[in-house]
């Protein structure tokens, strides 16, 4: 059982985000609870006072008593909390120790000093629960994202905890991936263990879930029991300024929209590896002046796509059209800007300001101030890029592509891990781009952004030849 | 067929013995054969697990740089003749030792290396920070394709050829996305019960084997002979 008694923390270097106050919660056995919440409300600290990485990793100061099968785990050191709780975090790319699958899944078990008979015993286990015969003495490196998530969980599975910790686990995965992960919960849940998820995507889940916890400004808003999440309405979950319930594959919403205007990519193959193989995409036409999503199942080559016409992948194969006259697909770079997955790879300079000069052809101020007024970052002009929230980050980016004046902005995956307050805004902004002539291209898996402004939905298929 | 498997810590004492004598020149120029010799493993061992065009690449570098000495030698003068025959030079040095690193670093688990430095009885505080290199590097490469590319997309005049501000633009992205990484890193691998304190057990297999023992006689001889050199036993 898991107890939290008057529990109140913030952190050391950041006062306001992620604090808990006067948290008082019961979790029994064999619960699965779904934590929600606007970012920063303390749904991740709820985890972390759990798996103990606060107040050990993560420094502030605890008051109160959080006790997990009755060990409290602010006077346990780290490693003896293997055994009690195990944790999922975000992000796929950067939660393993290991370069090979089979010494992640070994490692937690290892740092116990478990025999090694024991270790290869259960390992054998996790592999079989799982099934993930295929993904054994494989690189990490070379996983996607939703392959390396499996791995995560296998590798907590090793080590037995009695509770399992997910922190916002699918805010990088697709639809597809976040079923596999799905599975893997519903395997613990028949095994009677406790599971918490932190989740913004709360869709993936909903069903398994025995309770529902929403906090705001880190107290418990609502606390809800099987019956009434049942009962709950589409409605007032948004008025809760929560996402979907419910489960929605992107590729169902596909749909086209008319426009006078577009352009068409057709036969387009690109090679890839060690240029044996050959990537060949179905055609697709672009309408202008819309925004555009396009869906697919994991490995269909949407970003490859995407590289392909940001000039990011150069050394490709294609018809490239705009309105019946052909066109070079250089003529398509110039008039392209990509905002990546993970915006920090694309902001360089020292300040706001300096981000959106160094994109116009001829630096103007005045013009810069007025682009990042549009996109609400007037304010900001002086800080360091690095400095803003992730969302903000992301209008910087945006203003940098308005200052660059190209007229097609793609997108890859721009709602992963927003909560919807945020995700309504960026649609919004992508209404206002639209406005000011821009054609926007979206790759996304998030159906409900895809409701909210989408004209178009296209899939990305690999082309079928007889 | 027979498998060509080295323990790692063969890996590392071939590794050093590759760095010393090619790169670091020890011993002088009595043990010119053996450079010669320590110059071409690495791009052996490439091949023996399969990497042939990294090996191909490597060895006509080498081959390259050296050609290149033989046939200027003496016959240039000045500043830029001096320039070419020092590239040349740092070139046929250099090369070996990262082609050996290379191998080491793609042919040996975190899980091994951590079991060879256990036997070694190096202590887990030295060895922990040292295993972590493993993940680094691929990191660090990812991050960096992932700048590079939107460098490649923004197109941006970076300060009219401004090498310096050029420069800046990839580190400000990496610095930053590594202090990240890093942390998000140490929190899983602390969850995952890592400590310096505890005694871990390993579940992989590690030992001498037969192209073990042929390494390190090899090994002896290159250190028995260079010493020997050294105190002048061979002249």
């Amino acid at each position: 059982m898991i107890e939290f008694q008057n529990v109140t923390f913030s952190y050391a270097n950041d006062e306001r985000a992620g604090t808990v106050k006067n948290l008082n919660l019961r979790i029994p056995d064999g619960q699965i609870v779904l934590l929600t919440g606007a970012s920063g409300c303390g749904k991740s600290t709820v985890l972390r006072l759990i798996n103990g990485l606060a107040p050990h990793f993560y420094e502030g100061k605890v008051d109160g008593r959080v006790s997990v099968n009755g060990i409290e785990p602010k006077e346990a050191a780290l490693h003896e909390l293997v055994s009690v709780t195990g944790s999922v975090f975000q992000n796929p790319r950067t939660q393993f120790y290991n370069v090979d699958t089979t010494g992640e899944l070994a490692f937690a078990c290892e740092n116990m000093g478990m025999q090694v008979e024991e270790i290869l015993k259960r390992m054998e286990k996790t592999v079989e629960r799982f099934r993930i015969e295929k993904l054994m003495d494989r690189n990490i490196f070379h996983l996607s994202g939703g392959q390396k998530q499996q791995i995560a969980c296998a590798s907590v599975d090793v080590a037995e905890p009695d509770v399992f910790l997910l922190d916002e686990p699918t805010a990088n995965l697709d639809y597809q991936a976040a079923k596999k992960l799905k599975k893997i919960i519903a395997i613990w849940k028949s095994a009677g263990k406790t599971v918490l998820i932190a989740e913004h995507r709360i869709a993936w889940v909903w069903e398994l879930c025995d309770r529902l916890i929403i906090i705001k400004d880190g107290e418990i808003q609502s606390d809800l029991g099987k019956e009434e999440m049942e009962k709950i309405s589409s409605k007032s979950l948004i008025e809760k300024q929560l996402r979907t319930k419910i489960e929605m594959n992107p590729l169902s919403l596909t749909r086209g929209v008319r426009s006078d205007r577009e352009i068409s990519i057709s036969k387009l193959a690109v090679s890839y590896g060690k240029k044996t193989s050959m990537m060949k995409f179905a055609d697709l036409s672009i309408p202008e002046n819309k925004i555009t999503a396009l869906v697919g199942e994991n490995g269909a080559g949407k970003t490859t796509l995407l590289h392909c016409m940001a000039g990011i992948i150069r050394k490709y194969k294609a018809k490239i059209e705009e309105n019946g006259n052909l066109i070079p697909s250089k003529r398509l770079w110039k008039r392209t800007f990509l905002v990546m997955q993970d915006v920090n790879h694309q902001l360089f300079t020292e300040s706001v300001l300096d981000e959106v000069m160094i994109s116009m052809s001829r630096e103007n101020e005045e013009k810069a101030l007025e682009i990042l007024d549009q996109v609400h970052l007037k304010e900001y002009a002086a800080r360091h890029p690095m400095s803003l929230s992730g969302g903000q980050k992301q209008r910087v980016a945006i203003a940098c592509a308005v200052a660059s004046d190209k007229d097609i902005l793609l997108f890859d995956e721009p709602t992963s891990g927003l909560d919807r307050h945020h995700m309504e805004l960026t649609a919004r902004l992508f209404l206002a781009l639209k406005q000011m002539g821009k054609t926007i291209v979206i790759v996304t898996h998030d159906s409900e952004l895809i409701e909210s402004c989408c004209d178009a939905v296209i899939p990305v298929k690999e082309a079928v030849y007889e | 067929m027979l498998k060509f498997r080295l323990d790692p810590r063969t890996k590392i004492l071939l590794l050093v013995l590759v760095t010393a004598v090619v790169l670091g020149g020890v011993g002088g120029n009595h043990m010119q054969p053996f450079v010669y010799v320590l110059s071409v493993l690495p791009a052996a061992m490439l091949l023996s697990v399969g990497k042939v065009r990294k090996a191909m690449r490597g060895m006509l570098l080498i081959l390259m740089a050296y050609t290149a000495q033989f046939l200027l030698m003496g016959k240039i003068h000045g500043i830029s003749g001096f320039l070419l025959l020092f590239v040349t030079g740092i070139w046929s040095r250099l090369l070996p030792g990262m082609m050996m690193g290379q191998y080491v670093m793609e042919t040996t688990t975190v899980s091994e290396f951590i079991a060879a430095f256990e036997r070694m009885h190096v202590p887990l505080q030295l060895t922990v920070p040292l295993s972590v290199m493993f993940r680094f590097f691929p990191t660090v490469k990812e991050e960096f394709q992932a700048i590079n590319a939107a460098m490649k997309m923004r197109d941006i005049r970076f300060g009219g050829g401004n090498m310096v501000k050029a420069i800046e633009y990839r580190i400000v992205p990496m610095l930053s996305c590594s202090a990240r990484i890093g942390e998000e890193l140490s929190a899983a691998a602390l969850s995952r019960g890592l400590c310096g304190e505890r005694k871990r057990s390993n579940v992989c297999r590690i030992g001498f084997g037969i192209c073990d023992r042929i390494c390190l006689v090899f090994g002896a001889v290159c250190v028995l002979y260079g010493t020997a050199a050294a105190i002048g036993v061979i002249s």
